[in-house]
């Protein structure tokens, strides 16, 4: 009798278990089975870190000095508007990904998890940027604070943990391979390698998270209207899609970045707007067939908006290809941005950029200097790795079908 | 049938215009003139409006308002003429005869080895799915394809065919030196032996995609209702691969080809500019940098055409192999 | 063989696949015999686990879908689950056939049908490429066209198409009675002796299910093959099936001739299934169910699987702890429930 009532109690709390399951946990059970998913997702993880937190591990200003007996404390002063960006977008994405605290769980309700909400944080890092960039005056401090130290000017300072700048030349010291003071080794103007690499992947990831947001963004709208009206906007929309399709598009970009000036942003806008097709198509396929489905006619007898019927309801079934594209179309992004700088039409120096060292790898003089190939080699094809295993691994957590075939 | 391929073809005309609409007006309206560009790879002086600029500027046709550029231009194109390169100073279109099947030729090449290799193993990856040879290919491939090729160029050039290590290949060109003299069949190898890098660079990259394109489909079918009915059929495994599977596996990948192919054009631009090899992406590339606007526009011209003209191919050649996309059929009332 | 001898017999069959929830036990201890010349209903509601008995008599079950734990299943004195590969695909599309559910995914869309059902042919009979072809186009005519004393077999449009245009269609070309009978055409094509049906007219309309079954019928006793005919339509069974098990969560429960099924079920489950079939005869005001759910495979109750949703079992001690077993309680008829008539002699 007992055995019986335990195992009733047992099945119950299973069931809970299992009805309690959301689609989100169902995903990320499948998608935690396989090690290397994992593994590169924590890698991942580092890089964003490392990306945020650059300024702080690798710097020239110490976190704090002592000059005649006061105490400063330049890095933090010297912090670019830049950096303050950065931080508001990862404090965002961070809010996207974990969830909001506790205490606003209630409040938001719902909010954490819909693609209004969505909308709602790129409103607010685009507005913060812009604020940010206006008022948040960019410092220039050109004080050798390591002269200082050395010099005995200063009585106490602690620096970060790879204390070189970016764009600190020493001439004297270009062209070294690794060695006991410069890790990986310095460049042509004779920045440290290690740090560039640091901040480059600052460059790579915001090009690539910025140009993919805009391609998908771009997609999302053209393959909604596309897909959901069809007839005649269709038979038009497509004829520009093919044109966008048929223009090489890495050649479009390097006409486009050749004639405009070189900058960060620039490129980025042009990954996006070149990118846009596959999402766009895929995105309209997935129109074609909801919107012949019944919860659609539904909505449309509701006379709900036509806004609301596309974002609010066709679209969070339609997105899912998109977003699983996006992973691929972030290491499409470094990839063309280190083709870009290596060409030379990419961001400008001192500006660091991982296919800006690349390009320094055979010098003037036909010297072949590996360690300026190898090393940011070796970061593109760890970072482009780990974004596509993640991309991967996402798609078949994602995939239905393999709930059939398991 | 024949009235498909009329369709599509009719169907490509507006588009084929909006390609040379866009590439007229990109490289009319970016900023910089070519006829500031007095000298100097890569720089450009502006030398401001003197009398050489505007004459020059009358030479070139470039003081007339934009439409008429255009027209003129459109109307010169579709009698394959493409004016004169300001850099080169030679015909567009000998340039292009000349650069367009150096490029048609590493493209193909490194296409057919892409295909050659990623059918069977896609497929095989397919039938044993889960298991070792699956999960090992998959691997192997997306490493393959996360390395950069600007560096595995430069890595190849520095170790296989350079002084400090092997010298293996040569490091640059399509051909040596004295090729010319040589008669065909040591010409001929002579070419292929040029060509070993740059292909492996082309090709690497595509194993992935490709690959996982087939699994996916082959998979996809394996999985079909139909599959079941021919086992049940009591035919071999082989047998219901290779009579029922392949045949439904390739059509996606059909289309696949005609977006390969553009992406291919693109990346052979680095390609080209490691390797020196004179192809369409050097060209381009050089043209883009001394804003020589004839063959910017005649590149990027032609470039869109062959991507239409595959697309065009692989429509056709769907509709071939998909019976459902049939549009003459006396049986279609059942 | 004779009429009335057995033709296949499968005993104690046990199937079970493995989930990333843990272990389903998809089929329990069945058995069952089919006699030659008749046909056999296996019948339940879906996920019961007909038609995992079904695919393991051919033999097709995939990775996913399961394995064959133990068991014999017995055709012409040989055990089908004991030959090789090779032997056994000699009895596919042969001796035993199949046609499934959705006729319309269930063909080659890239393939002739007449290409399709030659294929078969080819395979098993030693004909080359013509001879196969004009077979298939002769199968296919037959089972077109009817004799004018049958009612409801023919589509009445096809009979005057010229000959041989049918087979060069493509699937997607025909319509679903069609495309069914292009399917039975497949598996008729080298005089089976044994044809498994998996629900072949749920996807079709109601005038063209009759349609397919009268001619399922009519090949019957043409051919003199048995049928085993897996469906979840008990109007389907009490038309044209000779003998009926029903199943419920792996198990059959009740097996019987049909004629005493229908009229006196002894399980509480197929007194439940006869009683919710709405009636014409009887005015209700509400139709009768079967309280609760079909179990979930991963967590099947203890005990009598149906004891739940029984009006007896639930109460009963008995019936939540032992399980039933099938047991014969009067000639050719078998139940397993502890409250069944002449269930409990000893």
């Amino acid at each position: 009798m007992r055995g019986a009532k335990n195992k009733k109690q047992k099945e119950q709390s299973h069931e809970r278990k299992r009805v309690g399951l959301s689609y989100g946990e169902l995903v990320w059970r499948r998608f935690t089975k396989s090690r290397l998913n994992l593994v590169c997702l924590i890698f991942v993880l580092f890089l964003f870190l490392l990306a945020v937190f650059a300024p702080f591990i690798a710097n020239d200003k110490p976190f704090v000095i002592r000059i005649d007996g006061k105490l400063y404390f330049p890095l933090l002063r010297n912090l670019q508007p830049s950096d303050y960006c950065i931080f508001l977008a990862a404090v965002v994405v961070l809010w996207h990904a974990v969830g909001p605290p506790s205490c606003f769980r209630k409040k938001a309700g719902g909010l954490h998890r819909n693609t209004s909400g969505l909308g709602l944080s790129v409103a607010i890092v685009s507005v913060g940027a812009v604020l940010i960039f206006v008022f948040v005056p960019r410092r220039f401090d050109a004080v050798d604070y390591k002269e200082m130290v050395d010099s005995g000017k200063a009585t106490g300072a602690i620096f970060a943990f790879i204390p070189y700048g970016y764009a600190r030349t020493e001439l004297a010291s270009h062209r070294q391979p690794p060695s006991s003071r410069h890790w990986l080794g310095t460049d042509d103007v004779g920045a440290d390698v290690l740090c560039r690499l640091i901040h480059g992947s600052r460059i790579s990831l915001s090009i690539g998270f910025v140009a993919v947001g805009i391609s998908v963004v771009i997609g999302i709208l053209v393959g909604a209207i596309l897909g959901y009206f069809g007839g005649w906007i269709d038979f038009i929309g497509m004829r520009f899609v093919e044109i966008m399709m048929a223009i090489p598009v890495f050649f479009l970009i390097i006409t486009i970045t050749a004639f405009f000036p070189r900058s960060f942003l620039n490129i980025m806008i042009i990954i996006g707007v070149t990118g846009w097709t596959s999402n766009a198509r895929f995105i309209r396929a997935e129109f074609f067939k909801l919107r012949k489905q019944d919860f659609v006619q539904a909505a449309v007898s509701l006379g709900l908006p036509l806004r609301s019927i596309l974002f609010r309801h066709i679209l969070p079934n339609a997105v899912a290809p998109v977003l699983v594209n996006a992973t691929f179309g972030i290491s499409s992004a470094i990839f063309i941005e280190a083709a870009l700088s290596f060409l030379g039409f990419g961001v400008a120096p001192p500006t660091p950029s991982w296919g800006q060292i690349l390009s320094l790898g055979v010098s003037t003089s036909g010297r072949f200097l590996w360690w300026l190939t190898l090393f940011p080699g070796l970061a593109i094809f760890f970072t482009v790795m780990a974004y596509n295993v993640v991309g991967e691994g996402l798609r078949d957590a994602t995939d239905p079908r393999l709930s059939k075939a398991a | 049938m024949t009235t498909y391929i009329i369709r599509r073809v009719l169907l490509m005309i507006p588009t084929l215009l909006g390609i040379t609409v866009v590439v007229f007006a990109i490289s009319r309206f970016a900023p910089g003139e070519p006829v500031s560009f007095t000298g100097g790879i890569g720089g450009q002086i502006d030398t401001g409006q003197t009398d050489v600029t505007s004459a020059r500027m009358k030479l070139y046709g470039l003081d007339k308002p934009i439409h008429i550029q255009y027209a003129q231009w459109l109307w010169r194109v579709v009698r394959l003429d493409f004016g004169d390169s300001i850099r080169h100073h030679r015909k567009v279109s000998e340039l292009i005869k000349e650069r367009l099947p150096v490029t048609l030729m590493l493209n193909v090449i490194a296409f057919l080895i892409i295909y050659a290799v990623s059918l069977p193993v896609g497929i095989l990856a397919a039938v044993k799915h889960g298991r070792l040879f699956d999960r090992a290919s998959s691997a192997v491939f997306l490493m393959l394809w996360s390395l950069p090729v600007m560096w595995v160029g430069q890595m190849l050039i520095g170790y296989f065919a350079g002084p400090t290590f092997k010298n293996w290949f040569p490091p640059a060109g399509l051909s040596s030196n004295y090729a010319e003299q040589l008669s065909f069949l040591p010409w001929l190898t002579d070419r292929l032996w040029h060509l070993v890098l740059p292909v492996l660079c082309l090709t690497y990259t595509g194993f992935a995609y490709l690959t996982k394109q087939v699994r996916a489909s082959v998979l996809n079918n394996l999985q079909a209702d139909y599959v079941r009915t021919a086992r049940a059929k009591g035919l071999s495994e082989p047998a219901v691969i290779f009579k029922h599977v392949f045949r439904n596996s390739i059509i996606p990948l059909i289309t696949i080809v005609a977006t390969l192919l553009p992406a291919m054009l693109g990346g052979s631009v680095i390609i080209e500019r490691i390797f020196s090899i004179p192809g369409m992406g050097l060209l381009a590339f050089e043209a883009i940098t001394s804003r020589d606007y004839n063959v910017i526009m005649a590149v990027a011209t032609i470039a869109g055409i062959l991507n239409l003209a595959g697309l065009l191919l692989a429509d056709i050649a769907y509709a071939v192999v998909d019976p459902r996309i049939c549009f003459e059929s006396t049986v279609e009332a059942l | 063989m004779k009429q009335d001898e057995i033709l296949l017999s499968v005993r104690k069959l046990h199937v079970s696949f493995s989930t990333e929830d843990g272990g389903i036990k998809a089929v329990q201890d069945v058995s069952f015999s089919i006699r030659k010349g008749r046909t056999f209903a296996l019948v339940g509601e879906s996920g019961c686990g007909k038609t995992t008995i079904a695919l393991s008599i051919m033999r097709l079950l995939q990775a996913g879908q399961g394995k064959i734990i133990s068991g014999e299943i017995i055709f012409d004195n040989q055990d089908l689950l004991k030959l090789s590969e090779k032997q056994m695909r000699r009895i596919r599309g042969n001796k035993i056939t199949m046609i499934f559910q959705e006729p319309m995914t269930s063909l080659n869309p890239v393939h002739k049908v007449g290409n399709q059902i030659a294929e078969a042919i080819r395979l098993h009979q030693n004909k080359n490429a013509k001879q196969a072809w004009a077979d298939a186009v002769e199968i296919l005519r037959k089972l077109v066209v009817s004799p004018s004393n049958q009612a409801g077999v023919a589509e009445p449009e096809h009979t005057a198409l010229p000959k041989g245009i049918l087979c060069s269609a493509y699937p997607h070309q025909l319509s679903g009675g069609m495309q069914q009978r292009v399917m039975i055409a497949m598996a008729a094509s080298c005089k089976p002796a044994l044809l498994i049906a998996d629900e072949p007219t749920t996807a079709l309309d109601a005038t063209i299910q009759v349609q397919i079954l009268n001619l399922l019928d009519r090949l019957q006793k043409e051919i003199g093959m048995s049928i085993l005919l897996v469906t979840h339509d008990l109007g389907v069974v009490s038309e044209y099936a000779d003998v009926v098990a029903v199943m419920y969560a792996s198990r059959i429960v009740e097996k019987a001739p049909k004629g005493q099924l229908f009229a006196e079920p002894f399980h509480p489950y197929t007194r439940g299934l006869l009683q919710s079939l709405p009636r014409l005869d009887v005015s209700a005001k509400r139709l009768e169910v079967i309280p609760g759910t079909v179990p979930e495979p991963l967590y099947f109750p203890a005990g009598c699987k149906f004891h739940p949703r029984c009006p007896i079992g639930h109460k009963d001690k008995r019936c939540r702890t032992v399980e039933p077993e099938l047991r014969e309680v009067q000639p050719g008829r078998y139940v397993a429930c502890w409250y069944a008539p002449g269930y409990e002699k000893r």
